[in-house]
């Protein structure tokens, strides 16, 4: 899948999990930058995203995101 | 990982009198359909109706004291009500794991609530945390 593909589904799925319409995300994005993104939520976001793309994390790649760009690198090695 | 897709847990419940009351105790849901047994059967039902929400102190305890970890939280929880429940109804629940994402130690069941003769009375999801 085209990366921008990702960013887009990606994208969707914090739309839905931190129900706000409004949220834009690019690959710079980062926890500080959406007020609804806390400890909590990325927890929900995790789980959205390994259910949406069939994939599963360990805990030492989701620590090492330092933003959605590191995410979606991470999306792609699975 | 202590839990495994597929896993299955079972608790019986009974809704007790004490139960019952406590709850109107606690919360003041004295609606007639809870309360009058002659409203209830005016409006079709058998008995008087036990409070859905009983149900839910039922599925905290399950998940507080009935899995095979205490070191739990709930993150979320869904509940549909299929029949109604009476009291004394013994009720079966069961849940099975449906999903378990171990990089954020979280585990998501579905389950049923049904009575004796297995009319379900209630299914639903919910997702905890692992406090690990």
């Amino acid at each position: 899948m085209e990366r921008n593909q990702l960013l887009e589904q990606v994208n969707a799925i914090f739309i839905d999990t931190l129900d706000d319409e409004t949220i834009k995300i690019s690959e710079a994005t980062q926890a500080s930058d959406i007020p609804e993104w806390d400890s909590l939520t990325h927890i929900q976001l995790v789980v959205a995203i390994e259910k949406h793309f069939s994939i599963r994390f360990n805990s030492k790649e989701i620590q090492s995101w330092k933003n959605v760009g590191e995410m979606i690198d991470c999306i792609q090695t699975k | 990982m202590v839990f495994s897709v597929g896993d299955t847990y079972n608790q019986n419940f009974t809704v007790l009198d004490e139960t019952y009351k406590g709850f109107i105790h606690l919360f003041k849901d004295n609606n007639p359909l809870h309360t009058d047994e002659q409203f209830a059967k005016m409006k079709g039902f058998a008995d008087k109706v036990m409070h859905g929400n009983i149900l839910n102190g039922f599925i905290s305890y399950f998940i507080g004291e009935c899995l095979p970890l205490k070191d739990v939280i709930i993150h979320s929880q869904q509940i549909q009500f299929k029949n109604p429940v009476y009291l004394e109804d013994e009720l079966l629940f069961q849940a099975i794991v449906t999903g378990v994402y171990e990089s954020v130690n979280v585990v998501e069941f579905q389950y049923e609530v049904k009575k004796k003769d297995l009319k379900v009375v209630a299914k639903g999801k919910f997702q905890i945390g692992l406090l690990l």
